[in-house]
């Protein structure tokens, strides 16, 4: 008989756990706010006690100050690219500016025909 | 005697005029702090004196995905590859010196062109016109300070 209590109870605890966000995600809100609340199980109208999505900014792009970042996720969505430096990617490299050497300097009246010289120390 | 005369003159001035518009090479010395982060983008570029993009002279950078980040560059060139054809190499690494020579036109100079360095680096962020600097002959030699990745920049003919 206790055994039988103890396996309604552990159903009945394991139902609440899974079925209380359940039924709180097909009660959101209708102003479309990321907010999920619980309300709807709990009957709180107290906004400090419902639950916040951890994440729900688009902003990735900058910093606390508002200051924009190379490097973010937003780049990476860039799939003609490749992973190294050295712009061998075979079919990517052609979405890639000439190094140079291999062409002439652009024509915009800035440079003559001379071929530049880079060194890095 | 007048006939050989006018022949000299003729061909002075005919080896004058390409003399007037001839280029020189110029060395664009770029020193970057050490900030401790990965290579730095750079866009070296050029805005006449009503301010209006005249041209890119260097890229510093290999993956377009990342010239959104040279905003001023950018901006003005709406990313276009054809603006750094041939003159694209590797970005420059913290604490590095980027020496770049150029065979570049004689009226770039004295003329009220301005060279702008953007600069962007990884996880960082970004400095358009790190280096903002006026092209004339007295300059030519004088070290420039950055605003954020670049320590010293100067140019020399």
């Amino acid at each position: 008989m206790s055994k039988i209590l103890s396996l309604l109870l552990a159903s009945a605890a394991l139902t609440a756990v899974v079925g209380v966000p359940a039924w709180s995600a097909m009660h959101l809100p209708q102003q479309g706010a990321a907010v999920t609340p619980m309300t709807a199980v709990l009957g709180s109208t107290d906004t400090a006690e419902l639950l916040v999505l951890v994440d729900d900014d688009d902003d990735e792009d900058e910093d606390a100050d508002g200051n924009v970042k190379r490097g973010t996720s937003n780049d990476d969505d860039d799939a003609e690219e490749c992973d190294d430096d050295d712009r061998s990617c075979g079919a990517a490299a052609a979405t890639q500016a000439a190094p140079a050497g291999t062409v002439a300097p652009p024509q915009n009246g800035l440079f003559d025909t001379g071929t530049p010289q880079v060194q890095v120390k | 005697m007048l006939k050989s005369l006018f022949a000299a003159l003729a061909v002075t001035t005919a080896l004058g005029f390409p003399a007037a518009a001839m280029a020189k090479p110029v060395t664009f010395t770029t020193t970057l702090k050490d900030y401790g982060g990965n290579g730095a983008y750079l866009a070296f570029y050029v805005t006449d004196k009503s301010g209006a993009y005249a041209g890119s002279l260097w890229m510093a950078g290999g993956k377009s995905k990342y010239y959104k980040h040279l905003a001023n560059w950018y901006q003005a060139t709406g990313g276009d590859r054809a603006q750094i054809n041939g003159i694209t190499g590797a970005s420059v690494g913290s604490g590095r010196t980027l020496e770049v020579t150029l065979d570049l036109k004689d009226a770039l100079f004295d003329a009220g062109y301005t060279l702008h360095v953007d600069a962007s680096v990884e996880d960082r962020r970004d400095s358009p016109d790190d280096v903002k600097v006026p092209l004339t002959s007295a300059g030519a030699g004088t070290p420039v300070k950055g605003r954020r990745y670049v320590s010293t920049f100067t140019y020399g003919m």
